[in-house]
């Protein structure tokens, strides 16, 4: 099973990658646990990036569905945005 | 005279080359405020049903309000009414830049033009002296926005039109410095009258009830936006682009037409990319702004011009799946030098590259491709070729060569971009507005879609009711005439602190998203002025305003709005969405599209009109609308 995870414009540029694909992420939570592992925990580190970040499954927010354990199936994207945007 | 107010109507007859000076009407000014809601009534009560909006018959009317002449930040903006010739319903856009604050410097609250000149001319006034001259404009005839203004002089206070306006194009804009008024075609009515340009000088002075009260808080409020997240921190670093990546993940970012809500390469359209790669300034032509959303980019072989803004961004980006910032920013460029809408342009190449692909139009316009656009967006201001047909808009190319069931507008008015089976309330904003498929009338998508502290937007809960708050306060925010930015600091800096994970935010969220008619009625009790927009009516008014009044006001203006609609012919079959929003489905767990349907009725009900979407008399009384 595949996850693509997108990233923000600061983690993107922070890190240095857009969007990756991650296998055996079952939830969002595992989600977050494979990319921190990923990342390391440097200054700026996934951990610290993620802290400001919503996120949405398929565009949906998860706080709209089961916060970090929310499910994930193949194929899905996981986006981290900003909490607020306005325009 | 109310204070705040210059208490003057100046009529211009563009035939006779006459005008007048009349005084403003206090009880139509208690009544609508001014901007939009003071333009409705104008319009409405001057003009019989069925004008031809490009005739003599259709007056242009450009309406400030009392906060316009002051320094409140984001306070000067104008409004333009007229009868659409986009929609054939109510006309009406406004625009920041420098004309209203010229307005009220010359002692001009409303500006009404009636008639048609016989050939291109432009105005002079000036309110010192009360002079208004008729000069001839044959030699500014035919250039573009950015060059009339620059030979007008740029110090002055200037509203024009480009090459758009004078052939008609049926989304042709006014623009004042560097920012226009937009939507539904009113640079079409004033190239209708041959007017090229106005120019307003004065030094008359604003009179306000309370100045020291009133500087004193503007001083607070300044504080207020300049630290804002949204406003002094986004907005201002990123300008509007910064909307872009939070639309594409949440999936409603217009993308090929609307096809999808996702585009891949959305960060290379973003403000923040901008900033990145692109940005050579920040530039705002609107005074006394501290938020400064406007940006300024290099256009190659124009020089340093400004760049575009997030609706841009997505309906000549996303919409046409272009990830290439420089050649949005050089369309930018063009379409505001001709003086047209982008985001009807946007939407209307959008729906053209869709018919060539579909085999129903030969445009050598494709998506993913860049060629061919920057000459086919000359091709619509100047109605050359194919650019004539693509100049009348989606819902006339769709009359004439198919498609209707992919032709993104409300009533013909082309979609913002907000894609709203991600947010249904917007939805239903978008069907029920009074000039058509428009997010600044409202703008319940930030509440719901983009802002700090988002409700579900995927269910039915508050969909009726947020609309018709957000509504309300849209018309009186436009008769001000305030900026909707204004609004982002409604919701404080503490809520865009919270994780938007934790239990806390999303507790508060839920009941929010749970309060449904309560919070209407919240928001619609009257009382002692608790936000800027309350306060500062009435620190210069001198009379009082609150978040009730301004519910009530605002409510007034929509309806009067809607019974302008209905006058010209329009039904509740008008209040709909295109068929792609109703019927495909974006999100993997929907069956089907926005659920207008359900919303509608509650919708209707809850504004107070009959289920044919009349209101009724019991409405139209308690609201004190005279028709």
């Amino acid at each position: 099973m595949s996850v693509t995870v997108e990233l923000t414009y600061d983690m993107s540029k922070a890190l240095g990658v857009q969007r990756f694909e991650l296998e055996d992420a079952r939830t969002v939570a595992d989600v977050v646990r494979l990319a921190r592992a990923r990342f390391g925990e440097g200054e700026e580190s996934f951990e610290k990036l993620t802290r400001v970040a919503a996120v949405a499954v398929n565009g949906v927010l998860i706080n709209h569905r089961k916060g970090m354990k929310t499910p994930l199936s193949d194929g899905d994207t996981v986006s981290f945005l900003k909490a607020a945007a306005g325009g | 005279m109310i204070k705040g107010y210059a208490g003057r109507i100046l009529e211009v007859d563009l035939r006779s080359q006459r005008f007048a000076f009349e005084p403003l009407d206090e009880e139509t000014a208690r009544l609508y405020l001014g901007g939009k809601g003071y333009g409705a009534r104008l319009l409405y009560d001057r003009t019989e049903a069925g004008i031809d909006p490009l005739g003599p018959a259709n007056p242009l009317i450009f309406a400030t309000g009392p906060l316009n002449g002051s320094v409140a930040p984001q306070s000067n903006r104008f409004a333009v009414v007229c009868k659409s010739p986009l929609t054939g319903g109510i006309g009406n856009a406004t625009s920041g830049g420098s004309f209203a604050y010229g307005l009220k410097r010359a002692g001009i609250d409303v500006l009404i033009l009636v008639n048609q000149s016989a050939k291109p001319i432009r105005l002079e006034i000036d309110g010192d002296s009360d002079r208004v001259e008729f000069i001839d404009a044959g030699e500014l005839w035919g250039r573009g926005t950015y060059e009339t203004q620059e030979i007008l002089g740029k110090k002055k206070y200037h509203a024009v039109i480009g090459p758009a306006g004078e052939n008609r194009v049926l989304f042709a804009g006014i623009v004042s410095g560097e920012r226009i008024a937009g939507r539904t075609g009113v640079g079409a009515v004033m190239g209708s009258k041959r007017l090229k340009a106005i120019t307003v000088a004065g030094s008359r002075k604003l009179e306000m009830d309370d100045p020291e009260k009133f500087k004193e808080y503007t001083r607070e409020v300044r504080k207020i936006f300049e630290e804002h997240p949204v406003m002094g921190e986004s907005l201002k670093r990123y300008g509007t682009g910064n909307v872009v990546n939070t639309t594409n993940a949440r999936n409603i970012l217009p993308t090929r037409n609307f096809k999808r809500g996702r585009f891949q390469d959305a960060m290379k359209i973003s403000g923040e990319y901008m900033e990145d790669h692109e940005l050579v300034g920040i530039k705002s032509s609107c005074i006394h702004c501290p938020v400064t959303c406007g940006r300024e980019v290099e256009v190659e072989g124009v020089g340093r011009v400004k760049g575009p803004e997030y609706e841009t961004l997505a309906l000549m980006g996303s919409n046409l799946e272009i990830g290439n910032l420089k050649k949005v920013s050089e369309w930018n460029y063009h379409a505001d030098d001709q003086g047209m809408d982008t985001i009807s342009l946007g939407a209307t190449l959008g729906f053209t590259m869709e018919l060539q692909e579909r085999g129903l139009l030969d445009a050598g316009l494709a998506f993913g491709d860049p060629s061919g656009v920057t000459e086919m967006i000359l091709d619509i201001g100047h109605r050359r070729g194919l650019g004539n047909d693509l100049a009348d808009g989606v819902k006339r190319m769709s009359q004439k060569y198919g498609g209707e069931e992919f032709a993104m507008h409300v009533k013909g008015l082309e979609l913002s971009a907000y894609d709203p089976r991600g947010s249904f309330a917007q939805g239903v904003e978008y069907a029920t507005t009074n000039r058509g498929g428009c997010h600044v009338q409202g703008a319940s998508m930030y509440m719901e879609s983009v802002g700090p502290l988002t409700i579900n937007p995927q269910n039915l809960k508050l969909k009726a009711d947020l609309p018709i708050v957000q509504q309300n306060l849209a018309c009186a925010i436009n008769s001000m005439v305030l900026c909707m930015f204004t609004t982002y600091g409604i919701v404080p800096k503490a809520v865009h602190n919270m994780d938007p994970n934790s239990f806390k935010y999303r507790a508060i969220a839920a009941v929010f998203e749970n309060s449904g008619p309560l919070f209407r009625k919240l928001m619609s009790m009257k009382g002692k002025p608790m936000f800027w927009f309350d306060k500062w009516l009435t620190y210069i008014t001198g009379e009082t305003f609150s978040g009730g009044h301004l519910q009530e006001i605002g409510a007034r203006i929509f309806n009067l709005e809607r019974m302008y609609n209905l006058r010209e012919g329009f039904t509740a079959r008008d209040d709909t969405l295109p068929h792609r929003f109703l019927h495909e489905p974006t999100f993997a767990h929907m069956k089907s599209g926005h659920p207008l349907d359900q919303l509608l009725p509650r919708y209707y009900g809850k504004r107070g009109w009959d289920p044919e979407g009349v209101p009724t008399k019991r409405t139209l009384e308690k609201l004190q609308i005279r028709v």
